[in-house]
């Protein structure tokens, strides 16, 4: 039945020449980017060289087990926002050319709409979440100076968080398109919202550090942490917090029953 | 023009007797007291309606009057603010839409698809077979232009891939709102052939207009609302009932006066050309051919004119005001 809500979705999705461009940035930019750091900053390293200064990346185990789990998956949130963009092309598309009413006319339930549209953010997010799982455990495989299976198993959690992360960004995603409607307009408030949380979080309520994963979009962020203070001997997090998982669990939930309650209740 | 019009009657009275089983008369379609708000604006108020299986039902009313509101109700995309409908006995649910064809005000599909891919989402959605994808492409003759972009289509075409899409459950009723809104005579035909053929099929159907011409044509039932409430609701024969006008053409330099003498004459009007003669409830042309001859008065010229739904319609608007 879910399966079946999917393949409806695609069908729109892989007839729309806007997916497949949209998509193909993304995955190819993810790809290349977290797989090229390496000679990307060996490059650097080099150039630094050549104007007489002496920094040697090579130290800093960046692609090492377990280390690249964390590191590439931390550097891929960062390309979440096209994937978002993508969701909300597909989403808004459908009430600008009102086939959303169509759809519905034509027997879909509301609920079966909204269903068909989590299905593809899940095949999105599990996507992502493969393809970055194949290119770190390449680079690792290249990079890591040894190998033990202890090593390359470890911190391997971050890749249901990092699911869960991308699965709770496109449910949020398909909130606001759904409230909004309009293409431009979400992407804009896509682009904003997060700061708008950061500063309502630190600047108007003032709510200590420790409190700040009980918020939707932070929680999100928080699944997966900034990595990279360990090379200069700093303690980083590295697991997720089962209070943060439990609180974006929470959120990506009612970001979809919100997505539908709203639709429910809409003429459309 | 009388012609046309009266060779039309004929065939909406045809159309009704084929379709009319009276016998198995089973309720396709109830609203009960159906109600929609938009805001301090009530769009449909109270709405009581009957749909039968077999019949072609008219919905008429000026723009604005509630139609499209109505519809929108019954194929769930507009939540009613009261009130409650059923569907061949049970409670509306997407299941029962699956059943239902619809084209809601103008056509919609995904522009940058294929007509063919987006009967393909649409078959995907009511659960019907690929199969029937080509079977409606061949009905509403677009079978030559399935692999073109949707954007690509004409309006007429655009009109008949959105009653093709409706066809593809084989649905037992068929709603169509305003299918020949902005069409060319062309196109407005064609549409009028695929509905002809469709209600030979023995299907219910729901068709909202403000083309009366059209739904006279077609229809076998009609109703008629004014700012959400439901004026007239009945069969099309009752149209063109009760007092009856004929108009006469004779070589007689008195004619007036001998019209007037027919005790069936109610009153006699000459604009330019024959004269009209409005008659008492039951007398026909008829019994004033006969008196004319009795009077030794030959006319070359009777005819009488029914009344058009198009009159009938203004006068319920008018009394209902």
């Amino acid at each position: 039945m879910l399966l079946h809500l999917l393949k409806v979705d695609l069908k729109k999705l892989t007839n729309y020449r806007t997916f497949w461009i949209v998509c193909g940035i993304y995955f190819i930019s993810l790809a290349l980017l977290t797989a090229s750091g390496w000679e990307v900053l060996k490059f650097v390293g080099d150039k630094v060289a050549d104007l007489g200064a002496k920094v040697n990346f090579s130290r800093v185990p960046l692609y090492h087990f377990p280390d690249v789990w964390q590191n590439l998956i931390y550097v891929a949130g960062f390309f979440k926002f096209v994937l978002g963009v993508m969701v909300i092309i597909s989403v808004t598309n459908e009430f600008a050319y009102r086939t959303v009413r169509q759809n519905v006319i034509d027997g879909f339930s509301r609920l079966e709409f909204i269903l068909s549209k989590v299905m593809t953010n899940a095949v999105l997010a599990g996507l992502s979440t493969v393809l970055l799982f194949v290119i770190a455990f390449i680079t690792g495989l290249i990079y890591s100076p040894e190998l033990s299976f202890s090593e390359m198993i470890n911190d391997i959690e971050f890749f249901p968080a990092y699911f869960l992360q991308l699965f709770g960004y496109l449910s949020f995603v398909l909130l606001i398109s759904i409230i909004i409607n309009r293409a431009g307009l979400t992407i804009i408030v896509l682009m904003v919202v997060r700061g708008l949380e950061l500063f309502i979080m630190y600047k108007a309520l003032h709510i200590p550090e420790s409190m700040a994963f009980l918020f939707p979009l932070e929680s999100i962020e928080a699944l997966i942490t900034l990595p990279f203070q360990r090379y200069w001997f700093q303690e980083v997090l590295d697991h997720p917090l089962i209070t943060t998982v439990l609180s974006a669990i929470t959120w990506t939930f009612l970001f979809n029953y919100f997505a539908y309650l709203k639709l429910k209740k809409s003429d459309i | 023009m009388f012609i046309a019009q009266r060779f039309t009657k004929d065939f909406s009275v045809k159309l009704c007797g084929s379709l009319c089983n009276s016998s198995n008369m089973e309720t396709v379609l109830s609203t009960n007291a159906l109600t929609k708000e938009f805001g301090r604006l009530r769009a449909v108020n109270q709405l009581n309606l009957e749909v039968q299986a077999g019949q072609v039902f008219g919905m008429l009313g000026p723009n604005g009057s509630g139609k499209t509101t109505t519809l929108g109700m019954l194929m769930g995309v507009v939540n009613p603010t009261g009130g409650s409908f059923t569907w061949f006995g049970q409670q509306p649910s997407h299941h029962v839409r699956k059943n239902i064809g619809a084209v809601l005000e103008h056509p919609i599909f995904y522009p940058y698809m294929s007509g063919q891919a987006n009967l393909e989402v649409n078959a995907m959605i009511k659960g019907a077979s690929k199969a029937s994808i080509d079977k409606v492409l061949e009905v509403v003759g677009l079978a030559d232009r399935r692999g073109d972009k949707y954007r690509t289509y004409s309006l007429g075409m655009k009109q008949r891939l959105a009653i093709g899409s409706a066809l593809l459950n084989d649905p037992k009723v068929l709603i169509l709102d305003e299918p020949t809104n902005g069409l060319d005579p062309m196109g407005i035909a064609e549409i009028r052939d695929i509905i002809k053929k469709i209600a030979a099929d023995n299907k219910t159907i729901i068709l909202a207009s403000h083309l009366l011409d059209e739904v006279q044509r077609v229809c076998s039932h009609f109703a008629v609302l004014r700012k959400g409430v439901l004026v007239h609701s009945g069969p099309i024969d009752d149209v063109g009932k009760g007092e009856e006008t004929v108009e006469v053409i004779a070589f007689h330099d008195d004619l007036n006066h001998i019209l007037m003498q027919f005790q069936g004459t109610m009153s006699v009007k000459r604009t330019n050309g024959p004269f009209e003669v409005k008659m008492r409830e039951g007398f026909s042309a008829g019994d004033l051919n006969k008196f004319l001859f009795d009077k030794g008065v030959v006319v070359t010229h009777l005819l009488t004119q029914k009344k058009s739904l198009e009159k009938q319609f203004l006068e319920i608007l008018a009394e209902s005001k």
